[in-house]
C-alpha cells in the first residue's frame, strides 16, 4: 500500500466524503473541514453553470456543503462557516462527463473477453482500477465522471461502470453506479472475428436480436434468467446502452436496432466516417449521439471539404449530442480538445461544453447528480484559468463530490 | 458542339475565379509585363535573385494593408501595411507609398503574421524524404493544406524547404542543416568514443589556431597533423554545421550539455522529454530543444528524482534560456478523423506549451523565429523585418486560438493559399463581406458569389464553368 | 466551300489522271507494284477529311496507293470502278503514336538513347493483322524502358519484313521524366555531353582550320573551303551509322579536304540531333509537378518538344495547361503549344468527384492534343473510337477529336505530309464506317491501308 500523500484522506472518509484535501501550496485550500466549519465558498472571475438556462455567473460563487452543491450564483457575502477558496480571473465549470472510456483498466486491454460474441452477464467494473494513472490524468483534464466500457472486438462484452476521476480513491468512492449502462458494438469492429458467428452484419444483427428477444421475452414472462438479469433492466429502460457504432451503413443500423425496434435508452456512440451523411434520419429516430473519437471526415465524395461531424449533426438539429474521446485512443485529458477542435470545424462551441458536460449526463440518466453547477448535484467543478474549450487555459483546481482531487499549484499534471 | 448555356452573371464571377485561383483578391492591377524576354526568363533559376530580376527591369510588387501586423519580434502594428519587392519585404508601417501596380491583398479586420516555420514535417512538400530540389511536389493537396495551417518552411530530412507552390524553383533555402550524433546511456561505448572524438578534434583546433597566428610570424612553421580528427565534428566545432541528437532521459540530456558546455557548440535536442528537470544545464549549453508539449511519458515510479514528461517542459526550459521550438506529435497530415494532433495542429501544439506556462510571444516564436534559427535560416524567415522574405500569413483572430483560421497564406510575396478559393475548409465560417477584399468588388465582381461557391450543384458544374471564364479572361486583357 | 472548286476541276483531273499512272515505287509499300492502274473512285455519303472539314457526298479518287482527290460530288468518268456507299463515312486511318503493340522486349539499361524500336520489330505477331480491323493503318512504336529508352519508329501495320512495314525512322525519341534527382540528371546529363562534344568539335575544327591555313600558304593557289556550311553537313554524316536512307546524298561532294568531325558518342548523338532539330523529343511526365521538372532539367536548353503524360483517374496535369491561371512562373503545356499524348479519359479534380475534361481543358489552353487507346490490349484498340466518343460526349469539339486520332499524332510522328487526313496526294489510308464515328452504334464497315481494301469485302 503506497502512503495517501493527503493527510485528510482518514477524516474525510470519516466526515462523509466532504472535501478539502490539505496542502502546502494553497493555503486553506486542501485543509479538512475545521470544527465548526460547514463547508467551501468557491469564488471565481466566472461561473458556466451549464444548467437550463445556462446561466453565467461573472463574478460567481459556488457554496459546496456536504460533497454537494448548496449554492451557485452571483457573488455574495460568503455565509458563516464557509472557508474561502478564491481563484480569481478562473472559469468554473462542472467536471466534464465521458461517456466512451476503456482507462478503467489502466490501459489498453483487459477490457475484451473475445470468447463468446455476446456476454450480457460480464461488467466492466471487474477491472476497474481507481485513481490509476490515467484516471489521474483525466482528473487533471478536468474529466470528473466516467463511463467505463468493455471493448468493441465482440458484439456485447457486458456493462460498463461509471465511476468519478477521484485521484485516491478506494473502489467504493470511485464508483458512481454498476452497471452504470450496457456497451453493445455492432459495427466496424466486431465484425473481425467473435467466434463462428458473426463475420458478416446479419450474422451480428441475428446475435443481438436473439439475446434481445430473449431477455424481452423474460421480462414478459417475469422469468429470471442469470446470464440476462442486466439486459433484461436494458428493455425496461432502467439501464442506458451506448452502441459502439460507424458509417453511414451501420450508424443506421443501430438506431433501427435500439431504438426503433426495441425502444432502449440507447446512446449511438462514435458516428464517425460518413455517418454523419445520414444524420436528419438519426435525428428524427431521436437516439442521442455521442461523437468521437474521430470528428472529421475527408472524402471525395464530399467534394474535397474537410467536414466536422459535430456540426453536421448539430446542423440536422441532434439534441443532447455528446462528445467522447474513445480513450486511450484520444488521450482521456483532452476530452475538452474534441469540443474545441468541433467547434474550430463549425460547431457552436459553447455547445460543444455543454456536450462535454450536461448532454452526457443527461443522456445516460445521471444528470441529477452531475453535468452542470446546480444546487444539490455533486460538487464536481473544474476550475480553469480561461474558456474550457481552450488548450491554453489550464486546469487550476478540480473538486469532486466536494473534495479537491487535483489542484495544479502543487504540480501541473496536464 | 454542345455547349452548356452559362449565364453571364456567373461567368463574370467566375471569370475572376478561374483568373485567380488564387490570385482573385488580389488588385485589379495587371501584371507588368515588361516584354516577353522577362517574361520568358520567369523559370530561370536567378529569378528569386532580387538584383537579377532588377536588372531585367522586373519588379512585382505585393503588399498587405489594414491589418494588424504581428512582426514576430514583439511589435504589433494594427491598421499597417506590409509592401515587399520580389519576395522580400521592403517596409513595413503606415502611409506607406504603394506602387499602383503592386498586386494588394486586404488584411482589415484581419491579423497578419510572419508564416510558421515547422521545425520538421512529413509529406507536405512531396513524398520522396531528399534531394527536394529534384523531388517536391508544388501542387500536391498536403502542401495546400500545411499551408492552409499557416506553415511556409518546414524543415525536412536536414533540408530547409519552403512551401511554394506552383513552383519547383528556388524552394530549398538551406540543406545538410544537421549532422545527427548519438548520446544514449543505453550505449556507453559511443557515448565514450564520441567523447574521445571531441576531445582529439578540439586539441587539434587549437593547436590549428595556434598555428594560424604563430604562421604570420614563421612561415616555415608547420600544419599541425589533421590525423585521427573527425572531419563531421571539426564542421560542428567551427559552427560550418549543426550537431543534432535525439535524447529524452534526463542523464543523456545532462551528457549532452555537458559535451557542449565543455568543447563549445550549441545542440539542437529532439525530444527533450525530461528536459525540464535539467533545465538549467540545458540552458547553460546554449541549447535548443524540439519538443511535443502534450507528449507523455510517465514517471518510473522507482525514481525518486523528477523524471518524465511534464506539461511545464517547454516553459522551463524557455525560463532557463534554452531556445524550444515546438512539433506536434504527428508530422505529418492527418485526415483519418481524429482531429487536433497532427502537423496541420501545430499552433493548437504551441498552445499546449502556453498551457504550461510559457508565455504566449515564445510559444510563437516556438513556431516561427525559433525553428527558423536552428535550421540557420532566420536571416530570410521567421519574422516579419525588412529585408527578409515575405511569408506571411492573415488570420480572422489569435494564431493560437483554437477557432482561428489562416485566411491567406503568402509565400516570397505571392499568394499562395486563400481559404476561399481551396476545398477544403472554405465551407468553415466563410469570410464575413465585412472581411472581404474590397478589391475584388472594384473588378466588378459579383456580390452573390460566395453564396454561389457554396450551392452543391454549382459546384458539381464547375469544372466545365471553369473553362468559359478563361477565355473572357483573355479577352478583358486585350 | 474550298472543295466545290475541286469538284469543278474534277474532269479534267480525272482524266489527267488516267492517263498519267503515278509513280510511287518509292516507298516500300505492300501493294502489288505491278498494278499499274488501280484507280477507284468511292462514294461515301459523308467524309471527314479531319484537315479540311466534313464533305457531304464525298467522292474519294485513289489511284497507286493515294487519294488522287477528294470532292462532293465529284463526277467520276466512265469505266473507273465505283465503290458506291451512300450509307458510309469515311475518315483518315487512325494514327496511333505512341504504342507498344506486337513488341515484347524489356527494355535494357535506363540512359539508352540510341536504341531504337525498329529493331525490335516482329512483323509476324498477329496484333498487326488485328489492328487494322479497328481502323488504325499506322502506328508509332516506342521502345520499352526506364529513363531514356530510345527512339521510337513509324510503321504501317502490314508487311512481311521489319523494312517493308517501316514508314519512317526514327519518329521520336522517348524520355521518361520523374520528380527525381536520377532522372532530371539523366537529361541534364544528355545536354552537357553534348557540350562536351560540341567543344571538342570545335577545338578540332579550329586545328583543322589552322592546318589548312598552313598548307594554303605553302600551296596558294586552291580553293577555299567554306566552313559554315560543313556544320550542316557534319552531324547528319555521323548519321550513316544509324540511319539508311538520307545519308547517301549528303556524302561529301568530291575529292576535296573536308573536315572530318570526331566520331560523337552514340549516346550523345540523340542529343545533338535533338538541338539540330533532327530529332524530335516525346517527354513522358505523369504530373503536374514533374512538368515544372522537365522544364527545370532542360534549364536554358531551347527545345520544341511533345508530351505523353499517362491520365490517373485524379490528375493534377490541369495546374499547369497554362501561366495564367495559376500565376506559374514558367509557361504553360498549353502557352508551349505542345502536343500531348493522353488517352480518352475524364479524370476527377484531385479530391473530389467533380469530373475534368482534360483533353478539352488542353486543347483550350492552346496544346494539340494525341490520343492514344487506355491500353496496348486489342480490346483498348477495339474500343478506342467509342473511347474517344465518351470525350466528344463530355464536350469535346468533334473536329478536334478527329484531328485527335489522325492528323495530330501523324504530325506528332512527323509523317503528316504523307498521312493522317483525307487529302489530295495522301497515302489512301480511309476508314470506312457505317455511321458517324463517335455513334456508340457505329460500326467499322472497311478499312483501306494504302490503296488496298485490308478489312471489309468491299467491291466495286
Amino acid at each position: 500500500m503506497k502512503p495517501f500523500p493527503f493527510p485528510c484522506r482518514v477524516s474525510v472518509a470519516l466526515s462523509l466524503g466532504l472535501g478539502a484535501c490539505s496542502s502546502a501550496g494553497r493555503r486553506g485550500a486542501l485543509d479538512p473541514l475545521r470544527p465548526g466549519e460547514e463547508g467551501v465558498a468557491v469564488l471565481c472571475a466566472k461561473v458556466l453553470t451549464v444548467d437550463e438556462k445556462d446561466n453565467v455567473y461573472s463574478p460567481g460563487m459556488i457554496l459546496v456543503h456536504d460533497g454537494k452543491i448548496a449554492y451557485v450564483g452571483e457573488r455574495a457575502a460568503v455565509p458563516a462557516g464557509y472557508r474561502e477558496l478564491d481563484l480569481g480571473p478562473g472559469w468554473a465549470t462542472p467536471g466534464m462527463v465521458e461517456l466512451h472510456s476503456h482507462i478503467h483498466t489502466g490501459g489498453w486491454g483487459d477490457i475484451n473477453d473475445m470468447v463468446i460474441p455476446v456476454n450480457p452477464e460480464l461488467r466492466a467494473s471487474a477491472g476497474l482500477r481507481p485513481s490509476n494513472p490515467l484516471v489521474k490524468r483525466a482528473c487533471a483534464g478536468g474529466v470528473t465522471t466516467l463511463f467505463g466500457i468493455p471493448g468493441s472486438g465482440t458484439s456485447n462484452s457486458g456493462f460498463g461502470v461509471i465511476y468519478k476521476s477521484k485521484t485516491h480513491a478506494s473502489y467504493a468512492e470511485a464508483v458512481v453506479k454498476d452497471p452504470g449502462g450496457m456497451k453493445i458494438a455492432q459495427s466496424y469492429n466486431p465484425e473481425r472475428g467473435a467466434g463462428d458467428l458473426g463475420l458478416t452484419r446479419a450474422g451480428l444483427a441475428w446475435i443481438l436480436e436473439d439475446i434481445n428477444d430473449k431477455a424481452v421475452g423474460a421480462n414478459r414472462e417475469k422469468r429470471f434468467d442469470p446470464a440476462l438479469e442486466n439486459l433484461k433492466k436494458v428493455h425496461r429502460k432502467e439501464l442506458p446502452v451506448l452502441i459502439h457504432c460507424a458509417g453511414s451503413d451501420g450508424f443506421p443500423a443501430a438506431a433501427r436496432m435500439w431504438k426503433l425496434k426495441y425502444d432502449t435508452r440507447c446512446v449511438l456512440s462514435h458516428g464517425c466516417f460518413d455517418a454523419h451523411v445520414t444524420a436528419p434520419w438519426i435525428v428524427e429516430t431521436g437516439a442521442p449521439i455521442n461523437a468521437g473519437p474521430r470528428t472529421m471526415d475527408y472524402y471525395v465524395t464530399r467534394d474535397g471539404a474537410i467536414t466536422g461531424t459535430v456540426e453536421r449533426y448539430l446542423a440536422a438539429g441532434a439534441k443532447d449530442i455528446s462528445l467522447n474521446t474513445d480513450s486511450p485512443v484520444m488521450p482521456q485529458e483532452e476530452l475538452f480538445l474534441q469540443g474545441a477542435m468541433s467547434a474550430r470545424l463549425g460547431a457552436d462551441a459553447y455547445t460543444m461544453l455543454r456536450a462535454c458536460t450536461i448532454h452526457p449526463a443527461k443522456v445516460f440518466g445521471i444528470a441529477d447528480r452531475v453535468g452542470s453547477l446546480e444546487p444539490g448535484k455533486d460538487a464536481d467543478i473544474v476550475i480553469r484559468s480561461g474558456d474550457p474549450l481552450d488548450p491554453r487555459a489550464r486546469v487550476e483546481l478540480v473538486l469532486i463530490d466536494g473534495r479537491v482531487e487535483y489542484d495544479a499549484r502543487q504540480g501541473q499534471w496536464f | 458542339m454542345i455547349r452548356r448555356p452559362v449565364m453571364p452573371w456567373r461567368s463574370l464571377a467566375l471569370a475572376a475565379l478561374a483568373a485567380s485561383v488564387l490570385g482573385a483578391p488580389l488588385s485589379a492591377a495587371p501584371r507588368q509585363e515588361q516584354g516577353a524576354g522577362a517574361e520568358q526568363a520567369g523559370g530561370e533559376s536567378e529569378k528569386k535573385d532580387d538584383a537579377k530580376a532588377g536588372e531585367k527591369g522586373e519588379e512585382h510588387w505585393f503588399a498587405v494593408l489594414g491589418g494588424e501586423v504581428h512582426t514576430g519580434t514583439g511589435a504589433v502594428l494594427r491598421g499597417a501595411t506590409v509592401l515587399a519587392k520580389n519576395g522580400k519585404v521592403t517596409a513595413i508601417g503606415y502611409d506607406l507609398d504603394v506602387p499602383p501596380e503592386a498586386k494588394t491583398l486586404d488584411a482589415k479586420g484581419m491579423l497578419v503574421y510572419p508564416g510558421i516555420v515547422a521545425i520538421s514535417s512529413q509529406g507536405l512538400i512531396g513524398n520522396s524524404g531528399s534531394d527536394f530540389e529534384d523531388t517536391i511536389d508544388p501542387f500536391n493537396s498536403r502542401m495546400i493544406l500545411g499551408l492552409a495551417a499557416g506553415i511556409t518552411t518546414t524543415g525536412a530530412a536536414g533540408t530547409a524547404v519552403k512551401l511554394k507552390r506552383f513552383s519547383v524553383q528556388g524552394a530549398v533555402v538551406r540543406d545538410k542543416i544537421f549532422t545527427t550524433l548519438s548520446w544514449s546511456g543505453r550505449n556507453p561505448a559511443g557515448k565514450r568514443s564520441l567523447r574521445e572524438k571531441f576531445q582529439k578534434t578540439s586539441e587539434y583546433l587549437r593547436q590549428f589556431r595556434e598555428w594560424e597566428e604563430k604562421v604570420k610570424r614563421d612561415k616555415e612553421l608547420k600544419e599541425p597533423a589533421k590525423k585521427d580528427v573527425d572531419t563531421t565534428i571539426l564542421s560542428i566545432l567551427k559552427g560550418e554545421t549543426t550537431a543534432k541528437f535525439v535524447a529524452n532521459d534526463r542523464d543523456d540530456l545532462l551528457g549532452i550539455a555537458r559535451l557542449a558546455e565543455e568543447f563549445g557548440f550549441r545542440p539542437v535536442i529532439e525530444g527533450c522529454v525530461e528536459g525540464w528537470t535539467v533545465a538549467d544545464e540545458l540552458g547553460r549549453a546554449g541549447a535548443f530543444a524540439v519538443v511535443t508539449p502534450r507528449e507523455r511519458r510517465p514517471k518510473d515510479e522507482q525514481l525518486a528524482a523528477p523524471a518524465g514528461s511534464s506539461i511545464e517542459n517547454a516553459s522551463i526550459l524557455h525560463k532557463a534560456g534554452v531556445q524550444v521550438a515546438v512539433v506536434p506529435a504527428s508530422e505529418g497530415v492527418d485526415l483519418g478523423g481524429l482531429v487536433g494532433r497532427d502537423i496541420m495542429h501545430i499552433t493548437i501544439e504551441a498552445d499546449f506549451a502556453v498551457r504550461g506556462g510559457l508565455p504566449e510571444d515564445a510559444a510563437l516564436a516556438s513556431i516561427t523565429t525559433v525553428p527558423a534559427r536552428i535550421l540557420g535560416i532566420s536571416h530570410r524567415v521567421g519574422s516579419l523585418e525588412v529585408g527578409k522574405d515575405c511569408d506571411l500569413i492573415v488570420t480572422d483572430g489569435d494564431l493560437l486560438h483554437y477557432r482561428t483560421f489562416v485566411q491567406y497564406t503568402v509565400v516570397d510575396g505571392k499568394l499562395v493559399y486563400d481559404k476561399e478559393k481551396e476545398l477544403f475548409f472554405a465551407h468553415i465560417r466563410p469570410r464575413p463581406a465585412a472581411l472581404a477584399p474590397e478589391k475584388k468588388l472594384d473588378k466588378g465582381e459579383s456580390e452573390t458569389k460566395p453564396a454561389e461557391e457554396k450551392a452543391g450543384e454549382e459546384k458539381a458544374k464547375e469544372v466545365e464553368k471553369k473553362e468559359e471564364p478563361k477565355k473572357e479572361k483573355k479577352e478583358e486583357d486585350k | 466551300m474550298v472543295l466545290a472548286r475541286d469538284a469543278d476541276t474534277n474532269m479534267s483531273l480525272s482524266i489527267l489522271l488516267l492517263a498519267f499512272p503515278l509513280a510511287l515505287g518509292a516507298s516500300p509499300r505492300p501493294a502489288d507494284p505491278s498494278a499499274s492502274s488501280d484507280l477507284l473512285a468511292i462514294r461515301v455519303g459523308r467524309a471527314e477529311t479531319a484537315a479540311k472539314g466534313t464533305i457531304e457526298h464525298a467522292v474519294i479518287l485513289v489511284e497507286g496507293g493515294k487519294i488522287v482527290t477528294i470532292g462532293e460530288d465529284l463526277a467520276v468518268e466512265r469505266g473507273i470502278p465505283i465503290v458506291d456507299k451512300p450509307g458510309w463515312v469515311a475518315m483518315p486511318g487512325l494514327v496511333d503514336a505512341y504504342s507498344r503493340l506486337g513488341l515484347d522486349g524489356e527494355g535494357g539499361e535506363d540512359n539508352s538513347p540510341e536504341v531504337r524500336a525498329f529493331r525490335e520489330i516482329y512483323p509476324g505477331a498477329e496484333e498487326y493483322q488485328e489492328v487494322v480491323k479497328y481502323g488504325v493503318t499506322t502506328l508509332g512504336l516506342y521502345p520499352a524502358g526506364n529513363g531514356i529508352p530510345g527512339q521510337a519508329v513509324v510503321v504501317r501495320p502490314l508487311g512481311k519484313t521489319p523494312e517493308e512495314m517501316l514508314i519512317q525512322d526514327p519518329a521520336y525519341l522517348k524520355v521518361i521524366l520523374r520528380a527525381a534527382s536520377s532522372s532530371k540528371k539523366l537529361v541534364r546529363d544528355g545536354f552537357k555531353k553534348a557540350d562536351e562534344y560540341a567543344e571538342k568539335e570545335k577545338k578540332a575544327r579550329e586545328k583543322w582550320e589552322k592546318d589548312q591555313e598552313a598548307k594554303k600558304k605553302k600551296a596558294p593557289a586552291k580553293k577555299e573551303e567554306k566552313p559554315e556550311e560543313k556544320k550542316g553537313e557534319e552531324k547528319k554524316d555521323e548519321g550513316k551509322e544509324e540511319a539508311k536512307p538520307e545519308a547517301k546524298e549528303e556524302k561529301p561532294p568530291a575529292k576535296e579536304e573536308v573536315f572530318v568531325p570526331p566520331e560523337p558518342d552514340p549516346k550523345i548523338k540523340p542529343f545533338l540531333d535533338l538541338r539540330a532539330g533532327k530529332l524530335h523529343a516525346l517527354f513522358s511526365i505523369s504530373s503536374a509537378g514533374e512538368y515544372l521538372h522537365l522544364l527545370d532539367a532542360l534549364g536554358k536548353e531551347k527545345l520544341s518538344f511533345d508530351l505523353r503524360i499517362p491520365l490517373s483517374r485524379d490528375s493534377d496535369i490541369f495546374y499547369v495547361e497554362d501561366k495564367k491561371t495559376y500565376d506559374l512562373e514558367v509557361d504553360g503545356i498549353g502557352d508551349r503549344k505542345c502536343r500531348v499524348v493522353i488517352e480518352p479519359m475524364l479524370t476527377l479534380h484531385p479530391g473530389t468527384m467533380r469530373q475534368r475534361n482534360p483533353a478539352m481543358e488542353l486543347m483550350r489552353a492552346g496544346a494539340k492534343v494525341v490520343f492514344v487507346p487506355r491500353n496496348d490490349a486489342l480490346a483498348d484498340l477495339k474500343a478506342w473510337l467509342p473511347n474517344v466518343g465518351e470525350i466528344v460526349g463530355a464536350g469535346l469539339d468533334r473536329q478536334a477529336a478527329l484531328r485527335a486520332l489522325t492528323i495530330e499524332p501523324a504530325t506528332l510522328l512527323g509523317v503528316d505530309s504523307r498521312l493522317g487526313s483525307l487529302e489530295k496526294g495522301k497515302d489512301a489510308n480511309i476508314v470506312f464506317l457505317s455511321g458517324d464515328p463517335f455513334q456508340p452504334s457505329t460500326r467499322i464497315q472497311a478499312v483501306m491501308l494504302e490503296g488496298r481494301f485490308v478489312f471489309g469485302e468491299v467491291k466495286p
